[in-house]
């Protein structure tokens, strides 16, 4: 990281430097070529003009790009961490992650990377004051003081002043984004409202109305919030450069500074303030939102790897076996079982064999022995389980199909994916397999995700496969046609099914039900 | 779903700005009065130089030019700050008129057309679009107030200094527009490809954490985790050239910056070796110009967004002037239904119905059944008056009401929930009607009862319970005619019975369409209407069927021999 960081500050720096030279140059020009009608200087000094800005332009590029490599690289880098820790945690055993996930890795990244820039520009605007600090005191002490104790003491009170405002900005965005929360609701429910009919239109409607207005009043309130710092913003400042202009007013007259010195003096307060007020509004709120957003990160990520324990060594084609109160399901290999329990019970099992090591109310052991004595990658490459709410991943039918068969993606057994298909009845709708399935699979309807869900079940070809209510979607007669596919395809392999339809139990070998 | 075009949203624009008009054009002459002071110091300065060259300035000069200087900055700061605070709130003003109606046309708008074009596109145009017009007022109305103001005096106020400053200066500005154009022609592309591309990683990340059971089940992790990863990368690039973007334009404006200073010294440079203007002259001009590169350069950078702005309200007013059109005849005096010689096709595919007639007597229930494809949901759909036919008649009930499987929590209390077809019901209805329905078990699970907050971000409801609030609102919203398409899919088998019975209060005493998932809901219905392909094979009582031992009594077969036992 400090292979870019370093040059990308030193970029910066000279950057900053020759922003604040500008005004010092064109004092000089006018004092040095204007005022004395000399052809020699005023080419002189123009030649500088353009050495200046080709040397800050130039710099500004590589730091800015520079500045921009190192964010965005740091960027992917934490993603990296976060996607292996939390997202997609390699053990396979922890926790799954809540919703706000997400937000930690956009949002909270972005905002800590963006610290990165703290090791750069406001080194750089350091600089850049102290350069005008030392201008200003060789020019004219006292001056050089009036403005070096005057600028922060100026931009002080604008920060106080801007408080205000941004707590006043933080609640309107608030508002704001309830207002376009409820219209996203309320047309994420589209057509629900449509089914009940125009009544339901209008209170629709009227309850958007009703959350905009809101948003409405808090924008104008913020909108005189705003206009009070502007008025308390521009009287500061416009007072300081006044008092200043007056003092090398004053100073040219009694003759301690050159016309030169007094249009530079002015120039160099007028580039001072934005330098020292970025620093107070941009880097030290940026520094704050960073170390929020690490600490965010840090507790997303989690406290200690699970450690790897014992070998697994079953055999290609385990016996399966859950206990659970009052249950025990055993499935020998080959054998398609069909498990026919409550709710309660069914999502106790499945979640069980989805993941053995957590809770400890069911058991799962694979050849007799123990699933949470040994390591999860072992168990996982035997053992596949659906999961009965159906996630489909952007992409097309293809991708979504081999992501069933881990280490294969591309090399597929072409066979094996259409005969899938088949199975999972699928034939009426899949006209090709590189359709796209949208966001989601929000392209298809319920029942064609969930049968493109069991399709890539099947196409997993896992030695044991957990099937949990997969056709709940499905209309009685699909339902049924997929249940005479069913065991074809299983031949050879074990199957758990977990399901409340007869049609699909009755594919089953044998049926185990459990106490209700 | 049409975007509007510029004209077109310049008008709607200039409509809802009404009783605003006076206000803005207020705001316009306060702007330009009050950047007028920023004039000020540029000229007391020069002032102040050449009274000191010609050796005749004073305390007094000084004290003068600095009061001047002072009051000027003050009501300069005081003006602006009203313009900005004025031209703010009509803004928002017109904006949150915009979405109003812009939601109120959302919900009218014939059901079909948002089939078609997706309901995501209403969303993106009701949340994105409304969310970057309303971010864009913190850049864009200074920019378009006071910055755009202060260019403009600043010109004026050089062109009154000496003709040939502003002419100077004019002769850099094609430096300017050029770099204009070059950026308006590189960067919105580029800022699009980095939204999209972080919107593609988001929603990698977010299929990921909403997967994590289907990762785990099948043993996804790393290849989900190459496909975040490979998206991710994919913003590091675009944003990179999004950058490489900006600091091309920012180089583009020293260069204007640079042309522009030097212009003003040498323009001074013969302009006083005329005689025509002082060397206090020429610090004014280099004044005013240091102060119009901030301006300049705030303006440029803003285009952007500005941009961005004006293409969301686009697509916001070309959805607000799609015309409505309700389709007024359909509409019989009874609670009958009536359909004759029905055909229908989504765009240029095979019939999805193809010559269906169904006649459904007041207060009869009819139940469709028949393999996916075949056209139930067509057909619910067109009975509700969603789809228009291609050739036939529909006659239904003015009052219709249509439960899909799609179930939708909106996000508010329960009460809001169920009085959104009927806001005049009192809580007393509503008990009532959940008493009905036998949802009254799911009040004990809430722990503030009506006034527990549901949908996103409130209390977590399954499936289940989402539909027997669906089956309570639709008893409460009264319909003649109610049409359940797979209403009660997702439930297990222990929730199958609750739902059942919940279906049947809402249904009774009304014309009732369902189309029946589990075959124990046909055989509740008067009369059983089988489809296969678009057509109907068979039609009759339950009874009926399983005697004439067709399609329906092999199902039904297959259902019993299932049935646990």
């Amino acid at each position: 990281m400090k292979r870019v960081t370093v040059p990308a500050m030193l970029f910066a720096t000279v950057w900053q430097l020759g922003e604040a030279a500008v005004p010092v140059l064109m004092g000089l020009a006018i004092d040095r070529a204007l005022a004395t009608g000399d052809v020699g200087e005023l080419v002189l000094w123009l030649g500088v003009l353009i050495v200046v800005y080709v040397a800050l332009t130039t710099a500004a590029r590589f730091a800015l790009r520079l500045t921009a490599f190192a964010v965005q690289s740091l960027q992917h880098r934490l993603r990296g961490t976060l996607s292996t820790g939390v997202l997609h945690p390699a053990d396979g055993a922890a926790r799954a992650p809540d919703g706000g996930v997400v937000s930690v890795m956009t949002t909270d990244v972005a905002r800590l990377a963006n610290g990165v820039i703290l090791t750069i520009m406001p080194i750089a605007r350091v600089a850049a004051i102290g350069f005008i600090a030392v201008s200003l005191l060789t020019m004219d002490p006292v001056l050089g003081l009036v403005v070096l104790i005057g600028a922060p003491v100026a931009v002080w009170s604008m920060g106080v002043l801007s408080e205000r405002l941004s707590r006043g900005t933080r609640e309107y965005q608030g508002l704001l984004a309830a207002t376009v929360g409820r219209a996203t609701d309320l047309v994420a429910g589209y057509r629900v409202v449509k089914g009940l009919g125009v009544r339901a239109e209008a209170e629709a409607t009227r309850r958007y109305r009703r959350a905009s207005r809101e948003a409405l009043a808090g924008a104008e309130r913020n909108a005189g919030l705003l206009g009070g710092f502007l008025v308390g913003s521009g009287v500061i400042t416009g007072v300081f450069v006044a008092t200043v202009m007056g003092l090398a007013g004053w100073f040219a007259v009694v003759g301690r500074l050159s016309i030169g010195e007094l249009i530079a003096a002015v120039g160099l307060t007028q580039a001072l303030l934005p330098q020292i007020e970025s620093i107070a509004n941009l880097s030290i709120p940026n520094l704050a939102s960073a170390r929020a957003s690490a600490a965010r990160i840090h507790e997303a990520l989690p406290s200690s790897a699970t450690p790897e324990s014992g070998f697994f060594d079953a055999g290609p084609l385990p016996v399966l076996e859950v206990s659970g109160p009052g249950t025990t399901v055993r499935v020998e290999p080959g054998e398609f079982v069909g498990v026919l329990t409550d709710d309660r019970s069914a999502a106790r099992l499945a979640g069980a064999l989805l993941d053995p090591w957590a809770g400890d109310e069911v058991q799962v052991r694979l050849d007799g022995l123990p699933v949470r004595e040994s390591s999860p990658a072992g168990y996982r490459s035997r053992v596949t389980v659906a999961p009965h709410r159906v996630t489909l991943f952007s992409g097309t039918i293809q991708d979504n199909l081999l992501s069933g068969t881990p280490g294969q993606a591309g090399a597929g057994p072409e066979g094996l994916t259409h005969a899938a298909v088949r199975a999972a009845a699928c034939d009426d709708f899949v006209a090709g397999l590189d359709v796209p399935v949208g966001e989601g699979g929000n392209r298809l309807s319920g029942g064609q995700r969930q049968r493109i869900a069991l399709a890539r079940a099947l196409a997993s070809d896992a030695p044991v496969l957990v099937l949990h209510d997969p056709t709940t979607a499905v209309d009685p007669v699909t339902e049924h046609v997929i249940a005479g596919r069913l065991r074809d395809i299983r031949q050879g392999r074990s199957t758990l099914l977990i399901a409340s339809t007869p049609a699909l139990l009755s594919a089953c070998d044998r049926v185990i039900g459990s106490a209700r | 779903m049409p975007v509007a075009g510029g004209r077109e949203t310049a008008a709607q624009l200039w409509r809802l700005s009404r009783g605003h008009r006076l206000r803005l054009a207020a705001t316009g002459v306060l702007g330009t009065v009050s950047t007028g002071a920023d004039l000020i110091p540029p000229l007391a300065i020069g002032y102040l130089v050449d009274r000191v060259r010609a050796g005749t300035a004073d305390p007094g000069t000084v004290l003068t030019a600095t009061a001047v200087m002072a009051v000027a900055a003050v009501l300069g700061a005081a003006g602006t700050a009203v313009t900005i605070v004025l031209a703010t709130r009509a803004y928002h003003a017109v904006l949150a008129r915009l979405r109003e109606r812009l939601v109120a046309r959302a919900m009218a708008l014939p059901q079909h057309l948002v089939e078609r074009a997706g309901t995501g596109d209403l969303i993106s145009r009701t949340s994105d679009d409304v969310t970057a017009v309303a971010d864009a007022a913190p850049g864009v109305i200074p920019a378009l107030t006071v910055t755009a103001f202060t260019i403009v005096v600043s010109l004026g106020g050089l062109a009154a200094l000496e003709l040939p400053y502003a002419a100077a200066f004019a002769v850099v500005l094609p430096v300017y527009v050029l770099a204009m154009r070059w950026y308006l022609r590189t960067g919105p592309a580029v800022y699009r490809d980095e939204r999209a591309a972080m919107s593609a990683r988001a929603q990698q990340i977010l299929e990921s954490q909403r997967g994590y059971d289907t990762v785990l089940g099948f043993g996804l992790a790393g290849q989900r985790h190459r496909a975040v990863m490979a998206a991710s990368w994919a913003v590091v690039v675009r944003s990179l050239r999004a950058r490489t973007v900006q600091s091309g334009l920012s180089a583009r404006l020293n260069l204007g910056e640079c042309l522009s200073l030097a212009t003003v010294l040498v323009v001074g440079f013969v302009l006083i070796g005329q005689g025509t203007s002082t060397v206090g002259g020429a610090t004014t001009a280099t004044l005013l110009v240091l102060r119009l590169l901030g301006p300049v350069n705030e303006l440029l950078f803003v285009i952007d967004t500005l941009q961005s702005a004006l293409a969301s309200l686009n697509r916001m007013v070309g959805m607000i002037t799609t015309p409505v059109t309700r389709p007024g005849a359909g509409y019989g005096p009874t609670a009958a239904v009536r359909l004759r010689g029905i055909t229908f096709r989504y765009d240029d595919g095979p019939p999805a119905l193809d010559d269906v007639s169904i006649d459904i007597a007041p207060g009869q229930h009819v139940a469709v059944v028949g393999a996916s494809g075949a056209g139930k949901s067509t057909l619910a759909a067109v009975v509700a008056g969603i789809h228009p036919p291609g050739a036939g008649t529909v006659t239904r009930p003015v009052r219709t009401a249509v439960i899909t499987q799609e179930v939708h929590v909106f996000a508010g209390t329960l009460r809001d929930n169920l009085t959104l077809a009927a806001p005049q019901a009192t809580d007393h209805d509503l008990l009532a009607a959940l008493e009905t329905t036998g949802t009254t078990g799911l009040l004990d699970l809430l722990p503030d009862g009506l006034d527990t907050l549901v949908g996103s971000g409130g209390h977590p409801l399954t499936d289940a319970q989402a539909q027997q609030i669906a089956l309570t609102r639709l008893l409460l919203a009264d319909p003649e005619l109610a049409i359940l398409d797979e209403a009660t899919a997702e439930a297990g088998s222990a929730q199958a019975g609750p739902l059942d019975h919940a279906a049947g209060a809402a249904l009774a005493g009304r014309t009732a369409l369902t189309i029946a998932h589990r075959l124990s809901q046909a055989r509740a219905c008067d009369h059983i209407v089988v489809m296969d392909q678009g057509r109907i094979t068979e039609t009759g009582t339950h009874h009926d069927l399983i005697a004439s031992g067709g399609t329906y009594a092999e199902l039904w077969k297959a259902w019993q021999a299932g049935q646990p036992r």
